[in-house]
């Protein structure tokens, strides 16, 4: 009963969370200096064209009417359209949102792949050389510059090896010959959908470099995270005597040890992912990525508010999404978290 | 199955992948792919309101009435027949009667007619968006046979040149006239040109497929397919372009030319642009009210090591507003000198003393940033400091527009013609407007306004008068030092040297007329 009632007070409080930014988009809008009939009336308007944007956008209307007509939008999902290019939102959303989602489920998975099994390892054998190895990488894969990473990775692996691809989602002869039917913009997705295991492995190959690049850091941090709570759990009790009744290791360290450990890494998924969704700019830039995080950022440049707008929305339901996931998940793995 | 079969085959299979990738690629090259690397994405494909980057695919899909080819050293600029075959302008200058190509074919089969010339315009100036005031004075528009076009004027203006427009003067099919924004943006299209859009995805490429019966000639050889990748990163587009990956591209750093050109597999083609970079000064406010003071502070400028520091030497003088290769352009524009001495011997007359100004310019134009840099340390020997401030160009313009009293010093920016025509720049840049919209040296003079209004009321019926009227006008900007005239920026585009037929028209920045050209 317990946990239900966690979830519901969670989802609860994501709700407010949602809402609290709609609130916050449309006031920094207001703060924000720009003249958004100007834009809209594109990059040479004449005098009559700006005057024409401004009726049509409804500018002239009072503040509170038009934060209504904004949340009421917004609630409906209902984007609007870009004051730059005129284009629907929801239509680029289509395009660019798969692409960052894909990315970042790609690039969290990598960092726990990476980042639990080495920080158990080091916990394992604390102080030894398997532990120093992994604290130094753990530290080179925090310190390291994305950009810097990305470059390197595509300097040794495309460049010099020649056995992953250099930028882009997939190959142009695949995009241009024989393109993936798109039903749900996931390309991994869609090309096993239509049957195309020469897609699929192309669009597999063209995420390692960029996911690689994105995970470096979360499983950086996960490995550290991992470590110290294994080692703190390892000098428990009911593993002294797990080992006393002569367990084998392995299962001593992933069966009885990792469940207890395994709050922090969870912390560290919701961490990667928000950062994946839009705090990739650079790595989507470097590696070509028709992502989120180059549309927003032009958008930002531009002032072009309803672009901001909808994309701070969609990441924030995205994350207040993963967020909850995430609770429901330690609340299930961890029952003390559902009562506190 | 066991791990090391499965290990084996999952091998193989990545193995046979890799192969078969290659062998595909072999295939595209070998069957007329032409592939741009594109560092912006296009984000309007709406004929009638496309006015930024989409130029550079909607060209190779639409065509207009006529077409600019700009003047040589050894050739004057003229107008090109497109789908307009002949026109005739009336005495008085309003009536222009064009004669269409016949058997011409929209991509959808439909013919070429002049209810479709009628429509297409119409429906431009009727959303009222991206270009669409260079067809304000149209009147009304007749359809007296299939295949001419009658233009009504409200007042004398050059439409031949209006008409060659690199916006806003695509003509489509009659068919489309009802769809909206979103039905062209999905990928759509409905133009007469020699390619059609066969898929659009965007923030990462458009794909061009050849239509079978073009009207217009086609070399031997000619690509079937036209690939724009969008690719930000200046350091991948270099690697796409020396590894073959990518055709053309314009988007590499001046600094790394020299190495492009070292490479016998690369062509580095420099022409002239019509885009000049210019600072206007605030003169609506003291001392910078004041000609003279404005021309010492154009004397300080240091034209020629910008040119060199900031375009690796391509870039060329500005003579003036007009730049060359457009009707217009002076060529013995009395520009003034770099000059320091006299520059301090000016001011001093003045009495100007402890000058701080303040420039804008935009974050993205990093020759902005060298020129200010240049005469920053220029005007810091003659007492004047000068404040940069980089600004995203919304921000930079909206500053301007607001109020002259508040606004910057210097204002930096590029300009170039939305047509081909040097009452663009003026108009523009320098004829005064009740509220400031790109007059943003906020210059008032009447003299000035009704020469160059007269000039272009000439334009379509005594172009040799009306060109000299706009080089008289340039020289009372000159002469005022309304603004410090910086420098006409070079075009420059890289191509693989396997590419026959390649030539830049600067009337229509950074498109690529892909028909002309073969491998």
């Amino acid at each position: 009963m317990d946990i239900i009632r966690y979830i519901l007070r969670r989802m609860v409080l994501s709700a407010f969370v949602v809402v609290g930014v709609t609130f916050l988009v449309f006031i920094v809008a207001q703060v924000v200096p720009s003249d958004p009939a100007a834009l809209y009336a594109g990059p040479r308007p004449t005098a009559e064209q700006i005057e024409k944007a401004r009726q049509e956008l409804n500018l002239d209307a009072p503040l509170p009417a038009r934060f209504v007509t904004f949340a009421q939008a917004m609630a409906a999902g209902d984007f609007g359209i870009s004051y730059k290019s005129r284009r629907l939102i929801a239509e680029d959303l289509k395009a660019y949102l798969p692409a960052t989602l894909e990315l970042a489920v790609f690039s969290t998975g990598m960092a726990l792949l990476f980042g639990v099994p080495l920080g158990v390892m080091a916990a394992a054998r604390q102080g030894r050389w398997p532990d120093r190895l992994g604290s130094l990488g753990a530290i080179a894969s925090v310190a390291m510059p994305t950009f810097f990473l990305a470059m390197l990775l595509q300097l040794v692996f495309a460049q010099w090896l020649g056995i992953m691809p250099l930028s882009g989602r997939i190959s142009r002869e695949i995009a241009i010959s024989t393109p993936v039917p798109q039903a749900t913009g996931f390309l991994l997705f869609d090309s096993l959908l239509a049957w195309r295991p020469d897609a699929f492995a192309d669009a597999a190959r063209h995420l390692v470099l960029p996911a690689l690049t994105l995970a470096s850091y979360p499983a950086g941090v996960a490995m550290r995270l991992t470590r110290s709570a294994m080692i703190e759990i390892l000098e428990r009790r009911h593993i002294a005597a797990a080992r006393a009744l002569g367990l084998p290791s392995g299962r001593i360290l992933f069966g009885h040890a990792l469940p207890n450990a395994m709050g922090p890494a969870l912390t560290v998924i919701g961490l990667s992912f928000a950062y994946a969704l839009t705090g990739a700019v650079l790595v989507e830039i470097i590696f070509a990525w028709p992502g989120l995080g180059r549309y927003v950022s032009e958008a930002i440049l531009a002032k072009d508010f309803p672009v901001i707008a909808a994309v701070t929305m969609v990441v924030t339901v995205c994350y207040v999404a993963m967020n909850l996931i995430i609770d429901i998940a330690q609340a299930l793995v961890d029952p003390r978290v559902a009562l506190t | 199955m066991k791990r090391r079969d499965f290990l084996k085959t999952s091998a193989l299979t990545a193995l046979a992948t890799a192969a078969a990738s290659r062998w595909n690629l072999a295939l595209a090259q070998g069957s007329g792919i032409f592939t741009l690397a594109y560092p912006t994405s296009f984000p309007d494909l709406d004929p009638a309101t496309s006015f930024s980057n989409d130029g550079a695919v909607l060209a190779n899909v639409y065509e207009g009435l006529t077409r600019y080819i700009p003047g040589t050293e050894t050739e004057e600029a003229r107008i090109e027949p497109l789908l307009a075959e002949s026109w005739d302008v009336s005495a008085d200058g309003l009536t222009w009667t064009f004669a269409l190509r016949d058997g011409v074919k929209f991509h959808d089969g439909t013919p070429l007619t002049s209810e479709a010339v009628k429509g297409s315009i119409e429906r431009t100036k009727k959303i009222g968006g991206g270009a669409s005031f260079i067809w304000a004075p149209v009147a009304s528009i007749e359809t007296p046979e299939p295949l001419k076009v009658i233009f009504v004027l409200s007042e004398p203006q050059p439409l031949d040149l209006i008409a060659s427009a690199g916006f806003a003067a695509w003509i489509q099919a009659p068919a489309s006239l009802e769809q909206d924004n979103a039905w062209f943006n999905a990928g759509n299209d409905a133009g007469t040109g020699p390619f059609r859009i066969s898929r659009y995805e965007p923030g990462q490429r458009a794909v061009l497929e050849r239509v079978a019966d073009y009207w217009g000639p086609v070399p031997e050889g000619a690509f079937q397919t036209v690939l724009f990748e969008i690719v930000e990163d200046t350091t991948l587009i270099q690697n796409m372009i020396e590894g073959g990956q990518a055709d053309w591209t314009y988007s590499v750093p001046f600094e790394n030319l020299e190495q492009l050109q070292a490479n016998p597999d690369l062509r580095v083609v420099v022409n002239p642009s019509f885009e000049t970079l210019f600072g206007l000064f605030n003169t609506r406010r003291a001392p910078l009210d004041r000609p003279k003071v404005r021309q010492a502070l154009s004397m300080a400028f240091p034209y020629d090591d910008v040119i060199m520091a900031g375009t690796a030497n391509l870039g060329t003088r500005a003579k003036g507003v007009v730049p060359a290769g457009i009707w217009g352009h002076d060529a013995d524009a009395p520009i003034p000198q770099t000059d320091l001495e006299g520059a301090a011997a000016l001011l001093a007359e003045e009495g100007v003393e402890g000058l701080e100004l303040v420039m804008t310019y935009s974050t993205s134009q990093s020759l902005s940033a060298t020129a200010g840099e240049l005469w920053k340390a220029n005007l810091e020997a003659i007492g004047v400091t000068l404040t940069l401030q980089p600004m995203a160009w919304e921000a930079q313009w909206q500053l301007a527009k607001s109020d002259p009293a508040t606004a910057q010093d210097i204002f930096v920016f590029f300009w170039w013609p939305t047509y081909v025509t040097p009452y663009d720049y003026l108009f523009n840049c320098f004829h005064s407007e009740e509220q400031p919209l790109f007059n943003l040296a906020y210059y008032a003079n009447p003299e000035f306004d009704a020469m160059i209004d007269e000039a272009a009321r000439l334009s379509g019926v005594d172009r040799p008068r009306a060109e000299q009227m706009f080089i008289e006008a340039q020289r009372i900007l000159i002469d005022e030092a309304v603004a410090v005239f910086m420098l006409d920026r070079p075009n420059v585009h890289i191509i693989r040297s396997d590419i026959k037929g390649y030539a830049d028209n600067p009337a229509y920045g950074h498109v690529t007329f892909v028909n002309d050209m073969s491998r």
